[in-house]
């Protein structure tokens, strides 16, 4: 840290020469001149906060001032929600007694990556489909909006993945116009292609795998990824996977 | 003890406990000729007695820490009559009475107390008195009690809100403490008030845990006899409640000894708690033939050596096929099973031990720096792998970057769309998932929300993990360079994690004061180690993974055993927050290093300090010993490297029972003889040393320009 470069005494004011002398008194010799601008904006900040607090709560008491209670009680309830310190030492202790009772748990050899549930790891998509706006012309059917359902494996973000719109998934009711949360969950997105040559109604499983989604190459912008449906009649030959010059418009990068 | 007991019966009485009432007059009356007894003797003061007396108090903490909520609070002033009744209550399921007394005395003591705030001053400047004035060979003993008794009568009138008998008690006497409790002394001028303490957890811990001393018994007769005149009851009472006097059997120790010892938060560790048995020894390797490598035979054959067709069997872990006694059952706790990965990898580590150096005072090893430049102050964790092929950096940006030493450059799995196109069926097939276009040397991790004070890689490679101020350790992979889990559990800073030497288990600590045991597939911890009266700075695995040790701000070492929880080691002695620690690669010792600038040296089995190598100056925050243990390195933010003589720093240990018993530790003063050399940077404090398979050392450190 470099050396202090305190304020001349003359020059500082008397609040700047208060917390330098506060850090004197507990023993911190080298700081950065900027700590005590720090010090002052948290000490103005908690102040205000503090009053601002006890003005209401002298207002709901309805009291005509604010009194030394409504402060204290202002101070009390601000420490208990920023400013909480550790659980004290017994209870720690107790906690502690209660989970080292149950023995280790058995490996299972064999098993893979070791992690978690799903439900507590941040291997899960981050992202989410909306129903595309354009209608795409030929075979103009109605317009089914995708599909999610939940708990089946993963999906690729990037290439809309073929399934039969056959009722093959357990939809996610009524909950596609709204905002999907997606924490913790994992979506399969099946979406048929939106050439007019679809695919006979035989039912095809897409191909998944157990791919772990990798949001990051996504980057920081939601790339949503519009679909297009078409009703279940059309069939088409052309291959599922591959991708179609149409889908670049459909990707709408915010 | 007879005016207590009456007091006591006319407390309950007045309180309207009928019952307790009479169960105490009842047993009171089959104690009374033992009152009388126990009075006649307090005079003679018979070992007998003085063993009674200090016993209790042992008790007493004892159950605090099973947890009788009850007595384990100490709060004499508020609510004086239903603890009687609950800790009469509490004795009568123990069926203990004896153990009773001098919770009920020390209750109604603290109410005599409370009257007395002004002779707080008179009474510690009369056992200073005493103390000055005793014969020599007990005046080092007796000074221990200075300082707890100082800060204990000073948090009790902060506690009940005598603030100027506070201000001027501290002011009077805080000069007479030892130089290496200036830290302490200088937080609790900062306290005046009660509302001060509420939010300082560690002096609240400090006042409801006893400070324990070691005292011989000559001595502690000698205190005990004064004590008990008249005058001096109330120091007595004190010391009876905040103290617990581990006596010895055996000479006084001299200053030099005790200073050696002394220093942590909560006095030195009773002898009991160094009991307990430590399986310290390694766990056997598997063994299995070393496929040889014919390519290989022909490199290193060039002088014309015979070559050797058999398969050489690996004889790394253990020369013979008897079970060490002191090394852990194989299966006292689950490991993971060794993955063909695994087992690959190493056969690599014993072709690398094969051309390991052997170093030693003639042959020292090559230090090679690597210094973070433009860090701009905000390195704040390093680790390298065990091969030494990728070096991580944890930052106060909160960010966690992975670089690569090697040549090879770091490269993540493809993504889904580009793996369904490769062929599956390749020989190759391991390359072809790797992804080429972002092949780099620098990988940044984002996640964390505050800076990252602690990094770890997995054995195997696939996994890092990273700690931070947000309270939360991520677990990171390697192969798709992606956040993958985050365990959540302390809600405070988190300041040291790591893998275990075998993978899936890992250990974190922090400002909660407790370390945690996680395993990669829980989301919540399976052991919790608490004990500690301040944060836990540093957390390391045992290298057979069922002990772990932990250094903390209160400045102590424990060590913990994986199996159950339990805290088997304690050692004292460092007088600073312990940053550093390193298990020696047998097993058998452990270094650690503090703000003091001292490595201190303690030999597991026995529970002792075996050395103390003197020469930093300035907190050690790098300790390693080399690959066969031969050296130990410790860096500093001195800037400097230093090598020390691990060989000869534990040869000829005086480990005897007498040396355990007592605690007479005589420690050499030879760091001069130990130290092998030097090294300084420039201007680059030394943040993490890594010793590679061949013993080159490695070293790193952020530059900062001063």
């Amino acid at each position: 840290m470099e050396a202090a470069k305190m304020a001349s005494p003359k020059s500082a004011p008397k609040d700047a020469q208060v917390m330098a002398q506060i850090l004197k008194d507990m023993g911190i010799t080298e700081y950065e001149p900027r700590v005590i601008n720090q010090m002052l904006e948290f000490a103005y900040r908690y102040v205000t906060t503090i009053l601002e607090d006890a003005k209401i709560y002298s207002s709901h008491a309805k009291k005509s001032s604010v009194d030394a209670d409504d402060v204290r009680l202002a101070i009390q309830c601000r420490t208990d929600q920023s400013f909480t310190s550790p659980p004290p030492r017994d209870f720690l202790l107790d906690i502690a007694r209660q989970k080292n009772q149950t023995p280790l748990p058995l490996i299972k050899p064999y098993s893979g990556p070791r992690l978690p549930p799903d439900r507590y790891c941040l291997t899960a998509p981050n992202y989410r489909l909306k129903s595309l706006q354009k209608k795409v012309s030929s075979t103009a059917g109605r317009i089914t909006v995708p599909r999610l359902s939940v708990g089946a494996v993963s999906s690729r973000p990037s290439t809309p993945t073929l399934g039969t719109p056959s009722a093959q998934t357990v939809s996610v009711s009524a909950k596609v116009g709204a905002p999907v949360s997606l924490a913790g969950q994992r979506f399969t997105v099946q979406i048929p292609s939106s050439q007019p040559a679809g695919k006979s109604g035989t039912p095809s499983t897409p191909t998944v795998q157990n791919v772990l989604i990798n949001p990051s190459l996504i980057g920081p912008k939601n790339i949503l990824i519009t679909t297009n449906m078409v009703p279940p009649g059309a069939a088409g030959d052309s291959n599922p996977l591959k991708r179609k010059h149409e889908d670049d418009d459909d990707y709408d990068a915010l | 003890d007879r005016q207590t007991l009456v007091a006591v019966l006319q407390f309950l009485r007045r309180s309207n406990l009928r019952e307790s009432e009479e169960i105490l007059r009842r047993e009171a009356r089959l104690l009374g000729d033992d009152l009388g007894g126990s009075v006649a003797t307090v005079a003679t003061s018979s070992p007998g007695v003085a063993a009674v007396a200090a016993v209790p108090p042992g008790k007493g903490e004892a159950r605090g820490h099973c947890g009788v909520g009850s007595s384990s609070r100490r709060e004499p002033r508020a609510v004086g009559s239903p603890r009687a009744a609950r800790s009469l209550g509490g004795s009568l399921s123990c069926a203990v009475v004896v153990e009773d007394q001098p919770d009920v005395s020390a209750v109604l003591s603290a109410y005599n107390q409370q009257g007395d705030p002004t002779l707080y001053e008179e009474y510690y400047s009369g056992l200073k008195h005493f103390i000055e004035c005793s014969l020599d060979c007990h005046r080092a003993e007796l000074s221990q009690l200075f300082y707890p008794l100082f800060v204990h009568m000073y948090l009790e009138l902060v506690y009940n809100q005598h603030e100027s008998e506070a201000k001027s008690f501290f002011e009077r006497f805080h000069g007479d403490q030892e130089c290496y409790y200036q830290d302490d002394l200088r937080v609790l001028s900062s306290l005046t008030k009660k509302e001060h303490m509420k939010g300082n957890e560690t002096m609240l811990d400090f006042r409801t845990s006893k400070f324990v001393l070691r005292i011989s018994r000559d001595s502690y007769q000698l205190l005990k006899r004064h004590l008990q005149e008249k005058q001096n009851n109330q120091i007595w009472n004190i010391v009876q409640e905040h103290l617990y006097i581990d006596i010895f059997d055996g000479m006084p120790r001299s200053k030099q000894q005790i200073d050696a010892m002394v220093g942590s938060l909560a006095g030195e560790a009773k002898r009991e708690a160094n009991k307990a048995k430590v399986f310290f020894g390694l766990l056997k390797e598997p063994e299995f033939d070393v496929p040889l490598d014919d390519e290989d035979e022909e490199g290193e054959n060039e002088e014309g050596k015979p070559k050797k067709k058999k398969p050489k069997k690996d004889n790394v872990g253990s020369k013979s096929k008897k079970q060490d006694p002191n090394a852990p059952p194989q299966n006292r706790i689950p490991l993971p099973e060794l993955k063909d990965s695994d087992k690959l990898d190493k056969v690599m580590n014993m072709k690398e031990a094969a051309r390991r150096v052997r170093l030693g005072p003639e042959c020292l090893p090559s230090i090679c720096f690597y210094t973070f430049l433009n860090a701009y102050q905000g390195l704040t964790a390093v680790d390298i792998t065990d091969d030494s092929s990728m070096i991580v950096g944890g930052f106060a940006d909160s960010t966690v970057r992975v670089w690569s030493v090697t040549p090879k450059k770091l490269r993540s799995v493809k993504t889904a769309a580009d793996l369904s196109l490769i062929d599956k069926e390749s020989d190759d097939v391991l390359e072809r998932i790797m992804d080429e276009k972002t092949a780099s040397e620098l990988k940044i991790l984002y996640g964390h929300s505050g800076p990252v004070y602690g990094t770890s890689f997995s054995p195997d490679r696939n996994y890092l993990l990273s700690c931070s101020e947000d309270g939360t350790v991520r677990l990171w992979s390697l192969q798709t360079f992606t956040c993958l889990v985050g365990y959540k559990g302390h809600n405070y800073p988190v300041w040291d994690t790591q893998f275990s030497p075998y993978g899936y288990y890992f250990v974190s600590g922090g400002h909660d004061r407790v370390a945690r045991l996680w395993a990669t597939d829980h989301y919540q911890p399976l052991r919790i180690f608490a004990g500690h009266l301040a944060d836990v700075t540093c957390t390391r695995f045992h290298p057979n993974s069922n002990y772990i040790a932990t250094g903390s701000a209160d400045r102590t070492i424990r060590l913990w055993d994986v199996l159950n929880g339990n805290c088997v080691r304690i050692f004292t002695g460092h007088k600073g927050p312990i940053h550093s620690l390193a298990f020696s690669p047998n097993g058998r010792f452990l270094a650690t290093g503090a703000t003091d600038g001292r490595v201190l040296l303690w030999d597991i089995g026995h529970g002792l300090m075996v050395g103390e190598l003197k020469g930093h100056t300035d907190t050690i925050y790098a300790l390693r010993f080399s690959r066969d243990g031969e050296i130990l390195a410790s860096g500093s933010m001195d800037n400097t490297v230093r090598l020390w003589d691990a060989v000869k720093a534990f040869e000829d240990l005086e480990t005897d029972d007498f040396t355990t018993a007592t605690g007479h530790i005589n420690l050499p003063e030879n760091s001069q003889d130990l130290l092998l050399g030097t090294y300084m940077t420039k201007s680059t404090p030394v943040v993490h040393l890594h010793f590679t398979r061949r013993n080159l050392l490695l070293a790193a450190g952020a530059y900062s320009s001063q």
